[in-house]
């Protein structure tokens, strides 16, 4: 199953919000099974949520990859959002605190980006958006 | 090999009235929960069609895959199942299965040469050891099982509201916190606010797996709504790595009365409203 070479991924398909929570709970189990401090979950799987839950309110539906990484003999998470919805016009502005067009918060997105290690976004207008997040463990 | 089984499906035939005396027994003894559960006529009767299915399959001279298990293999799905429903502990569940065992081979002692009786246990020894087995994982998917439909019924109860002192009324929040549970979490603590003349409301947060942007704007359209009320609202069971994920989340709770743990946020609330312990 777990060989020594061949590294932990896991697809999940997300429209609704049992699938958010499902995504997170499998976000979780992984940083636990490799050990990953309870603070270091709680970011990660809040970020998960955030991003998760911006595939269901603003592209409908998507997809999110759960999988373990190595950089430099580091372990990391590593989960990718990817949505074939209408993507975002104007990125630096959809991070911003207190932007949204949902009338919320606004405060996902870049929340999400401060919560992780890693963030990137890319998105094309009227193709989709795909963002990846990592976590690495600290030794 | 074949005359081993039959052998042994023999001497288990002509003491059978025996065996499912004493299994009686040691059920009774270890598995109380279960017999209280199906009742005593109901579990003897499930025995003695156990006792028979499995007899009928040792003559088979089949493994316990094969399909001459079929009916073993179904009966005790549904004892495990009924297991589970009595909420029997896993080594009950396995009891059930193992204390066959020593019954099985005293009876083999005093039935049989010496020369003979090794081969004997270990057919009973390994049919027994994957009996116990398939018992135990039938018991544990259906616990599974049990378990994701009580956390489905769960999610679906109303929100609680506790009046836990004179005007002081405290809201454990658990599971899911999504737009129609905070309706109703709304409308039960908005109704309950005014039904106990309470003046304060506290809403305990640490059963919330992940208090997300979304659950913020929930918490705090409820305690806005209090406020209107005349009441306030204290926010509790904030963890300290969860206090660290909202300020980085840019959720801004400065403006609502927020406690790590429900003992300070009920301390406080007696304060508010002049009142002491005791
Ligand atoms: N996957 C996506 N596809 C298209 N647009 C998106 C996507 N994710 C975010 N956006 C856009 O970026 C904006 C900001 O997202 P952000 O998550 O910060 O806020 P929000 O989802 O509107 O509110 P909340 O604070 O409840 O998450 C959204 O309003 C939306 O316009
Ligand atoms: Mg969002």
């Amino acid at each position: 199953m777990k060989g020594p070479s061949s590294k932990d991924s896991l697809d999940i398909s997300v429209a609704n919000y049992e699938d958010v929570i499902l995504a997170r709970q499998k976000a979780r189990e992984l940083m636990q099974s490799m050990g990953f401090s309870l603070l270091a979950q709680t970011r990660m799987v809040t970020a998960v949520s955030e991003l998760a839950r911006n595939m269901v309110v603003h592209a409908g539906r998507g997809q999110m990859s759960v999988n373990s990484v190595e950089k430099l003999n580091q372990k990391g998470i590593e989960c990718i959002f990817q949505d074939k919805g209408p993507g975002i016009q104007n990125i630096d502005q959809a991070l911003r605190q207190g932007f949204s067009t949902s009338n919320s918060l606004g405060l996902g997105l870049g929340g999400a980006k401060k919560l992780c290690a890693e963030f990137d976004i890319q998105t094309t207008v009227g193709k989709g958006t795909r963002v990846t997040i990592r976590e690495w463990k600290t030794r | 090999m074949n005359n081993i089984q039959s052998n042994a499906a023999r001497i288990l035939q002509n003491n059978k009235a025996e065996i499912l005396d004493q299994w009686h027994q040691q059920l009774i003894l270890n598995t109380k929960s279960l017999v209280e559960s199906i009742g005593l006529n109901v579990m003897k009767q499930r025995t003695e069609e156990f006792l028979d299915t499995l007899i009928d399959a040792l003559t088979q001279d089949d493994d316990f895959e094969g399909d001459s298990y079929d009916n073993a293999r179904n009966l005790m799905t549904d004892i495990s199942r009924q297991m589970t429903l009595s909420s029997l502990t896993p080594s009950e569940v396995t009891l059930f299965v193992f204390s066959l065992r020593d019954i099985i081979f005293p009876l083999f002692q005093t039935n049989m040469d010496a020369g003979q009786l090794a081969a004997h246990y270990s057919l009973v020894n390994s049919l027994i050891d994957r009996l116990g087995v398939f018992t135990f994982t039938v018991y544990q998917e259906s616990r599974e099982e049990l378990m994701r439909e009580q956390q489905q019924a769960f999610m679906e109860v109303s929100v609680p509201v506790v009046r836990i002192w004179d005007r002081i009324i405290m809201i454990p929040l658990v599971g899911m916190l999504d737009s129609s549970r905070t309706q109703q979490m709304m409308e039960t603590m908005l109704t309950a606010l005014e039904d106990y003349q309470s003046k304060v409301a506290i809403m305990d947060i640490s059963g919330i797996p992940v208090v997300d942007t979304l659950v913020a704007r929930h918490l705090i359209t409820a305690a806005s709504a209090a406020r209107l009320m005349g009441a306030e609202c204290i926010i509790t069971g904030i963890r300290a790595r969860i206090s660290q994920t909202l300020v980085q989340l840019g959720v801004d709770l400065s403006g609502f009365i927020t406690r790590t743990t429900l003992a300070d946020g009920l301390q406080l609330a007696l304060k508010m409203t002049d009142q002491k312990i005791g």
